[in-house]
């Protein structure tokens, strides 16, 4: 029997996927023609799982620079007619966020689909926004799945109602819907391929102050449809239990949790649920038909109090005597789990709890002091960790020549480097969003005395740095940049980007590269080093710090992880380092305090490499002042 | 029909910590099952604590372990499932593969690493009964020392608790590796069976 495949056209078959991958399924089965994105954990899978198979269903997919031209890309395929989708994490729609808030004006021809991957807990992220604040404020319908088989179903049908209505759909998943596992049953893949047509009509195209004066209200009106709609949609469910004196409103993922909760409490036929599917708009006759029914309700939501703002402004307006809770007895920061559920549950109902969970909580501190940090650190042979050592090495020097007290500033970005926050690199001043370093590093410059070195990645500089790089020019911002180029998107992948030479796809292109485009942006001062050569990267990025006007340094060198598997894949061995101990003092240490290499490790106070760990980089053996680490 | 049986996998970053829940999973759904899980990749995991979680059956809808309710926890080194005490009960299996990952912060003297004695002792009072297994040891002798996560995923069906059959996750191993390091994983997953067995008997 042939293996199923994430493209095999099998209704009925069941598969087991990754939750992107169910979401990249919903596409497929749609018949979207059109796929962009830029990557960001956790949302970057469904394109990637897109991509490989683009060509075998009929598919154009591209990763995108940035989340704002991603979204123009698919917004321009829905203009002509065609289905159209583009993907990314929470924060990256605040890229997307200028051409979203007028996209409902336009509405969508071809289906048009947003998926926010929304990261409650912050797990990769740099905030915890709740997006379905940005989806009310454009007047943009959400779907929002409860499982990983809902997300493969609201994905298919999202592109239905976006022509059905008219309109741009968003689908917000979570990271425990985006990397959730699950069982998932396949439906019907379309087959549809259509022509895109460009019509020029500047009626509902061009949007110059009277043309969006006319079609804000024809939005409202297509907005007004989708609200009565969501009452009838088959994502909200309404189950009424006789007598019932608590109601459950639960929306998206929360829904798994209220139902293991209930469960796990025993009562099941006790409560009323409401189960949302589409919390904005909210299915307003669903609502009050719970909130009639019952005493109190607990809206049960992650992160922010949305749902639960909307239904006590419903039972307002009608003047139900019901009490609403939910932020008050659940967490506003965070993921829930089943046990948060039960415990606000329980309370509601003066259920006995399932579980000892404050037995479990003690026992859970008294364990806490005896485990070690493991926090995520930058991988052994990583180039970075070179880099980080030459940038800190040269700024030092020269801050001295600032005054005794000066200190240089590193503005850092969104990329692994930003793990060189740690011990014991702690080269990152700041960390805000893609491209941050470049535009604080501007900023600074007019404000403190000191040497500041900027650095982002390969790809954040495609995506964020080149607008910050031209202001510096321009307004002649006294800065290093530095692009740390690993010639990856390494955090969220190894997803192929402008510097790459490839596309999505795997066809070549236009290799781009930094130091060219600063040239041509007027940089005076560019150089490209290798930072495995510890002493020419000091001594350039100390000619760069000293360098008076905005200099730009690349720090080129493959990313460990793809370079040891491209070394096993040619057959070639890796030859890692050792300590000599008769050469080593092991009162010195700065192989392990100044690297925090994972494959150095301590034992019995001498340092030792972990041979199965140790990528040979060699970083280790130029730093050492005894040259105690040697090669095998 | 299975109600619902809870597994954990914790680990660190590169022991293969999300294949084994992948082949777990396809199992499952091959014979039948319903299954759900989760895990935590990007940022969060360089070389850090990695769990992820496989739940089969009929009553599992949430994506994670509520706390208390883990069948089988599996420690694919010793601290990474002390870290993960409060999801165990009484009736809670562990299984711990004893070979020891020493993080970077222990080194530049950021942190301490308990003994193994202590951690053992923690999880067996939290538990119903720990197996432990020098994996590392069990995956050379079946040819590679990159087999060791299979070598922990026969020892998990070699505790007879899981609703999967043998011959199915067999085949999804079988179907994973090309055909010159089938072999090897077959064998350690036989190994890790056979030691779980043993270590049962004790």
């Amino acid at each position: 029997m042939k293996e199923l495949t994430i493209s095999s056209d099998a209704p009925g078959e069941r598969l087991f996927v990754l939750g992107n991958e169910a979401i990249a399924r919903g596409a497929i089965e749609a018949g979207v023609q059109v796929a962009a994105a830029y990557p960001g954990t956790p949302s970057s899978e469904i394109m990637e799982t897109l991509a490989v198979v683009a060509k075998d269903v009929g598919m154009y997919v591209e990763w995108s620079t940035n989340e704002k031209v991603a979204f123009e890309v698919a917004l321009a395929a829905s203009i002509c007619g065609v289905r159209a989708m583009t993907s990314m994490k929470h924060v990256g729609v605040n890229v997307a966020h200028d051409p979203l808030m007028t996209a409902s004006y336009i509405g969508a021809k071809g289906g048009l689909v947003l998926v926010s991957a929304d990261d409650p807990w912050m797990w990769s992220s740099q905030n915890e926004q709740d997006n379905r604040y940005i989806a009310e404020q454009g007047y943009i319908p959400i779907l929002e799945p409860s499982s990983v088989q809902e997300a493969k179903d609201m994905m298919a049908d999202a592109f239905k109602l976006s022509e059905e209505f008219k309109h741009l759909f968003m689908v917000r998943s979570v990271t425990r819907i985006g990397h959730a596992r699950s069982d998932i049953v396949l439906g019907e893949i379309s087959r549809e391929r259509r022509k895109g047509s460009f019509k020029k009509d500047r009626s509902w195209l061009v949007y110059t102050p009277a043309e969006a004066r006319r079609n804000k209200p024809l939005m409202l009106e297509r907005f007004e449809r989708i609200k009565k709609a969501a009452n009838t949609l088959p994502y909200n469910q309404l189950r009424l239990a006789d007598g019932a004196k608590l109601g459950i409103i639960a929306c998206g993922l929360s829904y798994s949790y209220a139902l293991e909760a209930v469960k796990w409490l025993g009562i099941e036929d006790k409560v009323s649920v409401l189960k949302i599917g589409t919390p904005h708009p909210l299915p307003q006759e669903l609502v009050t038909r719970l909130l009639n029914s019952v005493g109190k309700v607990l809206v049960v939501e992650e992160l922010d109090p949305f749902v639960e703002l909307h239904v006590k402004a419903i039972a307002g307006e009608a003047n139900i005597p019901v009490k609403i809770h939910g932020k008050d007895l659940l967490p506003v920061i965070g993921e829930l789990s089943t046990r948060a559920v039960t415990e606000a549950i329980a309370k509601l109902t003066n259920s006995k709890l399932p579980v000892d969970f404050a037995a479990l909580d003690k026992l859970g501190q008294e364990v806490a002091p005896l485990l070690p940090l493991r926090p995520p650190a930058l991988c052994p042979g990583c180039p970075h960790r070179a880099s980080h050592y030459a940038i800190r090495v040269a700024s030092r020097k020269v801050a001295r020549d600032y005054g005794k007290e000066v200190e240089p500033i590193y503005p850092g970005d969104i990329g692994c480097y930003t793990l060189a926050y740690n011990p014991p690199q702690e080269a990152v001043d700041t960390c805000i969003c893609m491209g941050g370093s470049f535009g604080i590093a501007n900023g600074l410059a007019h404000v403190v005395d000191a040497p500041i070195i900027a650095h982002l990645g390969d790809s954040t500089f495609f995506h964020a740095g080149i607008p910050p790089l031209i202001n510096a020019v321009y307004n002649k911002a006294n800065i290093t940049m530095v692009v740390l180029d690993n010639s990856a998107t390494a955090m969220t992948g190894f997803q192929p980007h402008p510097g790459t030479g490839y596309t999505a796809t795997g066809d070549k292109t236009v290799k781009l590269k930094p130091e060219d485009i600063a040239r041509a942006c007027g940089v005076k001062f560019v150089e490209v080093v290798d930072p495995f050569d510890l002493k020419k990267a000091s001594e350039t990025i100390e000619k760069a710090i000293r360098f008076n006007g905005p200099s730009f340094v690349v720090f080129r060198r493959l990313c460990a992880i793809i370079d040891q598997r491209e070394k096993r894949q040619r057959g070639e061995k890796t030859v890692p380092y050792r300590v000599d101990q008769d050469k080593c003092n092991i009162k010195c240490g700065a192989c392990v305090k100044l690297l925090g290499c994972p494959a150095i490790i301590k034992q019995d106070a001498k340092p030792i490499i972990d041979s199965s760990l140790c990528t040979g980089c060699g970083i280790c053996a130029q730093i050492c002042p005894y040259k105690a680490i040697i090669q095998e | 029909m299975v109600k619902e049986f809870n597994i954990l996998i914790t680990g660190v970053g590169g022991q293969g910590v999300i294949l084994m829940s992948e082949l777990l999973g396809k199992a499952a759904v091959k014979d039948g099952l319903r299954v759900r899980g989760s895990e935590i990749l990007g940022m969060a995991v360089r070389g850090g604590s990695v769990t992820s979680i496989i739940r089969i059956g009929d009553e599992v809808y949430g994506p994670l372990i509520p706390m208390g309710k883990c069948d089988v926890l599996i420690g694919m080194e010793p601290s990474e499932a002390l870290r993960n005490i409060t999801y165990l009960s009484k009736s809670s299996l562990v299984i711990v593969n004893i070979a020891v990952t020493i993080p970077f912060t222990v080194s530049i003297g950021e942190s301490k690493y308990p003994s193994l004695e202590e951690i053992l002792e923690k999880l067996s009072n939290a538990s119903g009964r720990v197996i432990k297994l020098d994996a590392a040891q069990i995956a050379q002798e079946a040819g590679s020392l990159l087999t060791t996560n299979i070598v922990i995923l026969g020892a998990l069906f070699g505790t007879g608790k899981l609703p999967i059959g043998i011959e199915t996750i067999k085949e999804t191993i079988q179907r994973r590796f090309p055909a010159k390091t089938a072999p090897v994983n077959i064998k350690a997953f036989d190994l890790g069976y056979q030691a779980c067995q043993q270590a049962l008997c004790q």
